[in-house]
Parts: C-alpha cells; structure tokens; sequence
C-alpha cells in the first residue's frame, strides 16, 4: 500500500539509472469508477516541472519511483481541465464519506497497484496520519493506526480544485435526504449549492425540506429561478409554502412566477393563511363525493384517478348543490366522511348518505397545533378543515400534524448555534 | 460552478443577509461592526483604561494607527471570505503546508486561549464588584456556560448578554462630560515615544487588543455563512469599515475617560474598582455597578463564544467530528477541547492572587506577539492569484499591508529584545 504524502519528493528514476528529479504530484481524472488509475505523475527539478504518463511508470515504492523511459523525451508540465492533483486538490481537503455519511477531511491517500495500474484506493481520514505528516520521517513510522475509508465511498467536491471539472456526484444517491441536509448544513454555502446542483429535482426538494432555513433561503435565492421553481414543484404544497415565506418577498414571487400555474395555484392558497396556522398545514388533495354516490361510483372514480392522495384514509362527502364548489368539490358544504376500510366492506350499491360518519372538523385559521389536539382526542387520521363559511378547504392528516409537532422536537435536541 | 445572483439586488441581498445573522439586534449593523466591537471585551477595556490612566492623552495617536490597520486587516479576511468562500482554517489547511498549518493552528489556540483565561477573570473581576467571592462566581459561570452551549439554549443568553456588555458605551458619554481640552487631545494624536519597557507593553498590548485574531476568523466565517459573493462585497466592505471606525471611537472615548479623570490624579489602574472610576462623571456613585454589569456581560458573552469558535477552528482544519450537539462517542475530540478550554480559562482565573489587570493586559501581549503569523497567513492567502483571482491585493494596498506587518513584528522584536535585556541587567 502507498500513501501520497510519503511519496512526495520522493527521487524519480530514469531507465539509465539518472534521477530525473523529484515527485511533486499525482494527477489523476476522478470519474465514476471506484478506485480511479492515475494518469501520470509530475516530477520537479530544479528548472521546471514535467509530466510523465502512467504508461512509463515501471514502479512507486516509498523509497523511489522508477520508470521505463530515459530524461530526453520529456513533457512539460500543463495542467489540463479536468485533471486533479492529488497532493495539491485532494490532500487535506474535505470530501464526503457516504457510509459514514458525514463530511471529513483527507489526511492521507492510499494507493495501490490494481492490474498494472496504480489507482486511487482509499481516503486516511486517521489523526495518525496527519502526526506521521507532522513528524520528522524518523519518527513517523512509528506512529501505527490508521483509519482509512474506501474511495469508492467518497465523494470528491469539485469546487476543491483551481480548474474547472465535470465530477459526477452519483455516490450521493446512495443518500438520505435527511443525511444530505445534515451535510449541506455543515458544508460552507458554495459547496452546498455544489451539492444541491447535482442532486435531481425530487432529492433537492427532499434534501431542502430538512436543511436549515437560512442555509434553504440562501440556496433558492442563490440558484436559477427555473430550477428553484422545478424543485418547488416536487415538494408539497404546504412545504413549498413553508421554504416561499422564508425567502425575500420579491423572489418568492418570481419564483412562484415560474412553477406550473396549477402547482403555484395551491400555494398561493396556501401562503394566505398564516404561518402557524391549520391552513398552512394542511394538505388539499383530497377524494370528495355526493350523498347519492353509490360505494361502486366511489371506487370506480378512484381507480380512474392518476394518483392517489397519500395516505388516504377516507372519502369527504359534500352538499351537491355548491355552486361555488371549485375543482374537486372543494369549496363545498361538508356533510362527512366515510372511512376507507368502511368502503372497502360496504356492498356496492350502498349509497354515501347512509355509511357516513359526522366527524369534528376544524377552522383553517386556527392554530396548527389544534389539529393535534383534535386528532388525538376524537381518534382520527385525518380531521377536515372549513373556511370561515364552514366550507370545505382541506384535511389535516396525521402526518400533517407530525409534520407540524416534529421540528419543535427536532429544535430542542440538536441545533448548533455557532459555526 | 457558476452561482447566480443577477436577479437580487446587492442591496437588498446584503439587506436580507444582515436581516437574518443571529443577532436581530445587531443584525442591522452587520459582521463587520460586531467583529470590531468584539475587540472592546475585559481585556480590551482593562488596556485601553491602562493606557488612558498611565500615559494621559499621549497614546491616542497610537489608536488611530491601529484603526487604520484593523480596517486593513479586516477588509483582507471579509474578502478572502467572500472570493473563496471559506474559513480561514480550511484555507490554511488547504494551502499552506501542513507543519506551516499547524504552527498558526496552534498559535491561533494559544491567542484564544489566552483570552478565555481573560474573559473569566474579568467575570471574576466583575462578580467581585458585587461582593461575590469569584471562587463562586467563576466555577458557577464555567459550569453554566458550558451546560447552555452543549444544551444549544446559548443562543437565546447571548443577545441578553450582548445588550448588558452594551453598558461600556457609557463611555463614550463619560468621555464628553468630562470635558477634555481639545488641545490635550490634539496634542496625544501627535505622535510621541516614550522610552521605556512599560510604554511598549502597552502599545503591544493596544495592538494585541484592538487586531485580534479571532475579529478577523469571525468576520470572515460571518462573511462565508451569510453566502457574500464577491458582486455584493462592497456593501460589506462599507461595514468593515464603519464597524471599525465606531470601535476606534469606542475605544478612543475610554482613552480619553481615563486620562481625564484617573491621569491627572497619578491613578495606575491595578483593579476593576479602578478602571470603573473613569465612569463616576456620568454614574457617580453608581459607577462601580454599570462597570460590573457591562464586564460580566462583555465577559460571559466572549467566554461562550470564544471556546466554542475556537474549537470550531481547530476541528475545521484538523478535520475531527464536530458540532456541540454530537455526545460525547461521536465527537470525542471535539467535546473533550471544547471542555479543556472552558475549565482552564476558569482554573487559571482562580489562581489565588492573581493580578487581575495585569493579567487582562499580559493575555493582549502575548497576542499582539503572535499577532505577525496570522497576519502573514493572511497576506499570503489574499495574494494567492490561484485562490482570489483579479481580487489579490493591488501594489498600493499590498505596500500598506506589509508596512503593518512591518510595524507589527518589529514591535514585538524590540519588546521581545527589551524583556531578554531586563533578564540580564535586572
């Protein structure tokens, strides 16, 4: 096993035994393999530096590196796009461990010859290494431990190198997008907003909801309107809500300018209740049906139906005679609810009007944490919401209301107050 | 990658991110003036008060020199900040080598230690302002500080404390009531040396105090946080530069507090007692009770912030787990410097007999010592073409800036030399 930072200035051999100089980097192109060959090496003399390329390594030890080609044909040192050094762009970098999920810092590289070729293997993140590093070469071989993480688990930042590059962040989908925010809250702002260009829009959306609101804030303001409003649009309309009211009033609406009319439609609703309130929590995908609908019509609409709220644990009945009764039947006079299972065990030409149950229902206006309350105490899954006009706008589920409960929870344990 | 910005305003942008720091209070103030005004904590009063009541209106010129380079200084980490977007201890990691990286790490953690030690002898000094014993008051703020951070509540304290430390801006009224002859001040802003080893350790010390390191690690990781791209950086830069300026007048005011009121009556400030007297024009008989106040929430808001940040930094650059909020398995390392900070910041405080003044100037001198290697990590990260760019500093600028560190390094040769002498002769 080599370790680059014990290879540094290391004499580099020609094939007639001179030395051609000293070894000052590794270049190697990361891609998506897992252990990525490196491309050649760069040697300095006391003139210049010169690029020699992997195929004329003939060996690396710690003690010298040797080759296969005299010191004539030599090439001048240019970095080109793309390429990374790995003492220069990787050494005492951060990078992402994906098992560990967490961010750490590159105290050594380990390389090994893998078929011929010398690759990329591993990622030292051990304090050892850094006193080995620190400690005069005597002494630094007896300093033992190391705690190395496979490069196939590691996620190299693009932004820690001078030149542009393509790296592709697929190791992040093997990711949660609670443990992605966790990292993009600790990663400063550009190499989140590196991370969060990589992800595809339903991850983004997902990572966003849990990551901290001035960090979410700083990231949409921060990234093209367009994608900002496509990550909008895979996230919930109450969430979307919830990320539009931190954001500069301006862009807000610039961004809701830029979703689909329908999709920017429900959120607008949604950002004229307040903050805290039911209204805001709320979900308005609902299945709604007429007292006269027979069970058979019931599920018949709701196998045409394309998706299906999630969960959906029951049926709201409205008045038939609403004009007002937008999309959906929201908007109309509540008569009940009829339960799913309660459905699924009624015969089929049982009409609504005589299976439905009168349930509490709450105002949309009132406290979000109401809808707690009146989940638990009447032993619902979901509890409607009426406007003002006791009109049907929407239901407040379980996971609505935990959704509601939980960040207070989250907050008390494990918010981080400098840095 | 390409961050784009076109479509926000730089001037509501800045607006937004001052808006939303942590302190609403000063929020709309913005970093730069927090990261200066953090310069005005124990130590920087108990130097500035030395200064003032020892050597009368005379060092004033000196105070102006050292704004000048604060703003400087200041300007050059607010920048690095927003061109590169990190902190200043992931950039020395990254591009220094590494023994270079952990000198300036380790001279970076003596500088911060040393002024935690000061932060609890000033709460020591303020609680016995109070009659309280500070064999109490110093265990019971250790033990509080530390259970509020772990605990993540800190945040909320802080803003009570920041508005309690606001207390010392009674100076500035204490400087005008006293009515200084405008000829006396003209005449301590021309510059004049006095030849002795105390009038050195001062002026050591009003550098080590008003250039601190950690203004210049927070006003750049404040920089990178809030996201400052360099299009909206001169809103920034105006902040550095006006915080700075209402720091100087601060700390100029307190100058001329003392050498109005303690000077003419030969008073060497070696108390807390002492240094409150400078406040008696305005509270009379109240005075020793503001300056407590003011001291125990200047004191307890740095000796939160200061262990906690600089364990930040040390954890950034060496790379182990971090964050309060981990326990103990998953950041051992992390808890056990942040801990060892706190409990030798309170057990050096409570060395019986332990000058307390002397001590608040010594810890400014030893950093105004150290002071040259950060400042040279500084210029050589600003001056790196690969890093900044076109933002390097122009020829102009970088005159100036090595001039300071110029200055800087020579005054802490000549103190240096000064004490070596004294070691031989006396």
């Amino acid at each position: 096993m080599l370790f680059v930072s014990q290879l540094m200035n290391l004499l580099v051999r020609a094939s007639d035994g001179s030395d051609i100089g000293m070894l000052s980097d590794v270049v190697v192109r990361i891609d998506d393999r897992s252990y990525p060959p490196i491309s050649g090496i760069v040697v300095r003399d006391q003139r210049r530096a010169m690029f020699i390329p992997a195929s004329e390594i003939v060996e690396i030890t710690h003690a010298t590196i040797e080759l296969n080609t005299m010191q004539l044909n030599l090439q001048r040192f240019n970095r080109r796009d793309g390429e990374v050094l790995l003492n220069k762009d990787v050494l005492d970098h951060q990078i992402i461990d994906i098992n560990g999920r967490r961010i750490v810092r590159v105290n050594d590289i380990q390389m090994a010859r893998i078929e011929h070729e010398y690759c990329v293997v591993g990622v030292d993140i051990s304090p050892q290494a850094l006193l080995r590093r620190l400690a005069p070469r005597a002494a630094a071989r007896h300093i033992i431990g190391r705690q190395v993480i496979s490069w196939a688990d590691a996620q190299y930042l693009a932004s820690a190198a001078p030149v542009q590059l393509k790296v592709s962040y697929n190791r992040l989908n093997d990711m949660s997008a609670v443990d992605l925010a966790r990292i993009v809250d600790a990663l400063s702002y550009r190499e989140s907003a590196e991370i969060v260009a990589a992800l595809d829009d339903e991850t983004a959306a997902e990572t966003l909801e849990e990551v901290s609101d001035e960090r979410m804030a700083d990231l949409l303001e921060g990234m093209d309107q367009e994608r900002a409003a496509d990550i909008l649009e895979e996230m919930t309309p109450s969430a979307a809500a919830d990320l539009l009211e931190d954001l500069d009033a301006d862009v807000a609406e610039q961004i809701l300018a830029r979703m689909e009319p329908e999709e920017a439609e429900d959120v607008k609703e949604l950002l004229a209740y307040d903050g805290d309130s039911v209204g805001r929590s709320m979900t308005t995908d609902l299945v709604v049906a007429y007292p006269d609908d027979r069970v058979e019509d019931v599920i018949r609409g709701l196998r045409a139906r394309e998706e299906l709220p999630d969960p959906l644990t029951e049926i709201y009945v409205v008045e038939h005679d609403d004009v007002d009764a937008g999309m959906e039947g929201i908007g109309a006079r509540l008569i009940g609810i009829v339960r799913i299972p309660k459905l699924l065990v009624t015969h089929s030409d049982v009409q609504l009007r005589d299976i439905l149950e009168e349930v509490p229902t709450i105002h949309a206006d009132d406290p979000s944490e109401n809808a707690a309350r009146v989940l638990g105490e009447y032993n619902l899954t979901a509890v409607p919401v009426v406007d003002s006009d006791g009109m049907l706008v929407g239901a407040v589920s379980v996971d609505d209301a935990l959704a509601v409960l939980l960040p207070d929870i989250w907050h008390r344990r494990g918010s981080r107050n400098f840095g | 990658m390409r961050i784009q910005n076109e479509t926000l305003s730089p001037w509501r942008k800045t607006m937004r991110i001052l808006r939303r720091s942590w302190w609403p209070y000063i929020a709309a103030i913005g970093p730069g003036l927090l990261a200066a005004s953090a310069g005005n904590d124990a130590g920087g009063i108990a130097t500035y008060a030395s200064a003032g009541a020892t050597y009368g209106y005379s060092l004033l010129w000196v105070m102006v020199l050292i704004t000048i380079a604060v703003a400087i200084v200041q300007e050059m980490s607010a920048r690095l900040g927003a061109v590169t977007g990190k902190g200043f201890a992931d950039l020395a990691r990254e591009n220094f080598p590494i023994r270079v990286t952990a000198l300036i790490m380790f001279t970076l953690l003596l500088a911060n230690a040393g002024i935690i030690v000061s932060e609890f002898v000033g709460i020591a000094a303020a609680a016995e302002l109070f009659g309280i014993s500070r064999y109490i008051a110093v265990p019971v703020a250790a033990f509080v500080l530390w259970i509020l951070i772990t605990r993540g509540s800190y945040s909320r304290v802080e803003q009570i404390l920041l508005i309690l430390s606001a207390v010392f801006l009674s100076y500035i009224a204490s400087a005008i009531i006293v009515h200084p002859h405008s000829q006396d001040i003209m005449a301590g802003l021309h510059p004049t040396i006095v030849r002795d080893s105390d009038y050195i350790k001062i002026v050591v010390a009003l550098v080590g105090t008003t250039i601190s390191p950690y203004m210049q690690l927070y006003v750049q990781s404040a920089v990178v946080e809030k996201g400052v791209s360099i299009n909206d950086y001169r809103y920034t830069r105006i902040d550095v530069f006006v915080g700075t300026f209402i720091a100087g007048v601060v700390a100029a005011c307190i100058i001329i507090a003392t050498a109005a009121t303690l000077h003419p009556l030969n008073i060497v400030i070696t108390s807390a007692q002492d240094a409150a007297r400078a406040l008696a024009p305005i509270a009379g008989d109240y005075a020793e009770i503001l300056f407590g106040v003011g001291l125990l929430g200047a004191s307890l808001l740095a000796a939160g912030i200061l262990p906690l940040a600089t364990t930040y930094m040390l954890s950034e650059s060496l790379g182990f787990e971090r964050g309060v909020s981990r326990s103990w398995q998953e950041a051992p390392i992390f808890m056990g410097v942040f801990t060892v900070l706190i409990a030798v910041g309170a057990i050096v405080a409570l060395i019986p007999g332990l000058p307390l003044i002397e001590v608040l100037v010594g810890v400014y001198v030893i950093n105004g010592l150290l002071l040259p290697i950060e400042l040279v990590a500084i210029v050589s990260l600003v001056n790196n073409k690969e890093l900044m760019g076109v933002y390097t500093n122009t020829p102009f600028h970088s005159v100036l800036v090595w001039i300071i560190v110029g200055l800087v390094s020579l005054l802490s040769l000549i103190y240096i030399g000064w004490m070596i002498v004294q070691m031989f002769v006396g």
